[in-house]
């Protein structure tokens, strides 16, 4: 199975606005991005799993230049390390037009597409 | 353990090329003569060495083939070594425990890297174009995520948001390394920075400016350990080593003890000593914000206030705690965890002209990947009494 075929499974929710993370059939830790085993427990039983989308936003800061050309036009763009509530710290954006967001804010996961057709996870605040 | 091994190894060569932009130039060929400028400095012949540790940085020009290029046909050590920021610190500490346990003598630790090419910008060499991957590989460059400077931001940003760090207090760390650099012949950037000059700096991803982030270098350094007692009769004074530790993590966690300060308590406690005996800091400055953290988690000041600690002049020329007084990576040169760790020497040896602060106790950082790996030392012109 090479990369893309590995990852399949996370292509195919993004399509459906989910978050797909592998979890461990043994021991439950979420594993996210893919790995081969549990690092927690060893397991290499690992199974698909669809995350609720909710967490909390760790850090963000705005990105003001890039090399890629997909980013060109887009800039600034305002990026994420958001905590999941049933997974880990993961990598994201915040949704195109949303407010802005600070450490600890409540966030809810959706997607956009990335100019080659990339789903691409977002965030965005909840409201309180 | 802990008691006879504090003090009992040292520094005795140092070695620097020509560093920054010097171009045509292998990272191969830098550490050849980094190594041959390290046993001249410490009055060693290239028989006397036996021990080699290395650090290829991110163009990997180095690889244990360099023992050949050396012509060390005879070494008892001999390995390349990779903890990214953490590295320089590393090999220290291993070869003292080596030449301290009788595996070696003398153990060259060297640093080489040539990523600049003459007409292309820096940044090519650090994660700015990078080929696109299969899979899951796609989304993080997409997202924009490109190379190591965006994390890093972000954690700063959080620093601001829960401590209410400020610009101006990244911008006063700048500002100190500057002042510094100004005062050091060999660094690669000399000019005159101001606040207004600070902000004037483009942004790479906020809160970061182009003048957060360290330099590109090529170049090579290089120093010898030895046991003390041999240090002492070679051609330097020794700089002894008083206490080491390192500490890794998967990823930046708010609780404490963290990453650098399991670290530096290792260090520190091994050499004997606490935060407030430190005459001055050799810190890790891939980024304004990790002088801060590193500043915090060492002890100098408590978490969340590192900030004004910076802002209050104390790691500039004249402050309380003179920081990077070589000009660090942020204006100096990049030579990864070796731009502290020879300056700490320079400094231990009362070598450092007109920048030469008090150096009684050097503490000096090295951190790698983000957050996730860290390296202390703890160094002194002065063997334990």
């Amino acid at each position: 199975m090479d990369a893309s075929e590995r990852a399949a499974p996370y292509f195919a929710a993004a399509a459906r606005g989910v978050l797909a993370l592998q979890r461990c059939a043994a021991c439950g830790t979420a594993v996210f991005p893919l790995r081969e085993r549990c690092a927690q427990c060893g397991s290499k039983e690992l199974r698909w799993s669809e995350s609720r989308g909710a967490g909390r936003v760790f850090a963000h800061g705005r990105l003001e230049r890039s090399s890629l050309p997909e980013h060109a036009g887009k800039l600034p763009l305002t990026l994420l390390l958001v905590d999941l509530d049933d997974g880990p710290r993961i990598p994201a954006r915040l949704a195109a037009g949303a407010p802005a967001v600070r450490a600890g804010d409540r966030v809810e996961l959706g997607f956009e597409s990335a100019g080659d057709g990339t789903p691409l996870p977002v965030f965005r605040a909840v409201p309180a | 353990m802990t008691d006879s091994f504090s003090g009992a190894t040292a520094i005795c060569g140092l070695g620097m090329t020509e560093l920054g932009k010097v171009y045509g130039r292998t990272a191969s060929d830098f550490a050849v003569e980094a190594v041959q400028r390290a046993l001249t400095d410490a009055g060693l012949a290239k028989s006397d060495l036996d021990g080699l540790l290395l650090n290829a940085g991110i163009s990997q020009g180095i690889d244990l083939s360099l023992a050949q290029t050396l012509g060390l046909g005879r070494l008892s050590l001999l390995t390349q070594m990779q903890g990214y920021g953490s590295t320089a610190g590393q090999m220290v500490q291993y070869a003292a425990l080596a030449v301290h346990h009788g595996l070696a003598r003398h153990v060259a630790c060297v640093f080489a890297d040539a990523p600049l090419v003459e007409g292309e910008r820096a940044g090519q060499a650090y994660g700015g174009g990078r080929a696109r991957r299969p899979g899951l590989g796609s989304v993080l460059p997409s997202l924009g995520f490109l190379g190591p400077i965006p994390f890093y931001a972000l954690h700063a940003q959080r620093h601001m948001d829960v401590y209410g760090t400020t610009q101006n207090q990244l911008g006063a760390v700048a500002l100190g390394s500057r002042a510094w650099a100004q005062r050091n012949p060999q660094a690669q950037m000399r000019g005159e920075l101001s606040l207004d000059g600070y902000h004037a700096s483009p942004w790479v991803v906020a809160p970061f400016h182009v003048l957060d982030c360290c330099l590109v270098s090529n170049g090579a350094i290089c120093v010898i350990v030895s046991r003390a007692e041999r240090a002492r009769d070679l051609a330097r004074p020794p700089v002894y080593v008083l206490g080491v530790g390192q500490a890794h993590q998967l990823q930046w966690d708010d609780a404490v003890p963290s990453l650098a300060q399991r670290s530096s308590r290792t260090a520190f406690e091994m050499a004997g000593c606490a935060p407030s005996d430190v005459r001055q800091c050799q810190m890790y400055d891939c980024y304004t914000f990790t002088v801060l953290t590193t500043l915090e988690d060492y002890g100098f000041c408590k978490r969340g206030e590192g900030g004004p600690f910076a802002a209050s002049g104390a790691l500039a020329p004249g402050g309380a705690l003179p920081t990077n007084t070589g000009g660090g990576m942020l204006s100096s040169y990049y030579m990864w965890g070796m731009t502290p760790i020879s300056e700490a020497v320079i400094q231990a040896r009362g070598d450092g002209g007109d920048r030469q602060q008090r150096a009684d106790l050097i503490a000096v950082s090295g951190n790698g990947g983000i957050f996730n790996h860290h390296a202390t030392l703890v160094l002194s012109p002065h063997a334990r009494s």
